[in-house]
């Protein structure tokens, strides 16, 4: 490799208004995460949690049940987000 | 919810870092009011079905007690588990 050779032209640093956009977006994609987060919750308490409250903790079965159900939702998130993705037209 | 599952602050330079860190407190704020809302409409749904009298009954009041306690622990164990998978953990089956 020359020493000397010309480093090839860098692109120019964020402006004002890229870096306003991509902290915008930041912001948008952690909304959404909390989002994806409260649905989560909600579906998989809804899912596997017995609501006659019969005590304070949650059994073994309880635990099992949530680990499992939040598995899944997060594979079907990322299911949907391929499918979304793929960018094919709507029909 | 824990600040590191929102972003990945310390890479960034000081103002933005502070920017960030604004932006991720109020979402926390609004997110832990909105839980306490839900938390009060759900518990309310499952323990309280009869209206005659003004005032909670024991069962009514241990209930929601229950309700709450068991859907906070409910939450934290989801946030462990998002948080891993978050991470890209595997996680067993």
């Amino acid at each position: 490799m020359a020493a000397n050779a010309n480093p090839p032209p860098s692109s120019p640093s964020p402006s004002r208004i890229d870096k306003e956009q991509i902290i915008g977006m930041a912001e948008k994609e952690m909304e959404y995460k909390v989002e994806l987060f409260n649905k989560l919750t909600h579906t998989c308490f809804n899912k596997c949690v017995d609501k006659r409250y019969k005590e304070t903790e949650l059994n073994m079965g309880e635990n099992s049940c949530i680990d499992r159900c939040v598995s899944k939702y997060w594979q079907v998130t990322n299911l949907i987000g391929q499918l979304l993705g793929s960018g094919r037209p709507p029909m | 919810m824990d600040k590191s599952m929102l972003a990945d602050l310390d890479s960034l330079p000081e103002e933005d870092k502070v920017r960030m860190s604004t932006m991720i407190d109020q979402l926390q704020i609004r997110d832990s009011l909105r839980m306490y809302n839900s938390l009060v409409e759900r518990c309310f749904t499952d323990c309280v079905d009869t209206f005659r009298r003004k005032t909670l009954d024991k069962q009514e009041e241990t209930c929601v007690r229950r309700c709450a306690e068991k859907f906070l622990k409910h939450s934290m164990r989801v946030g462990m588990r998002f948080a891993e998978l978050n991470q890209g953990a595997a996680t067993p089956d």
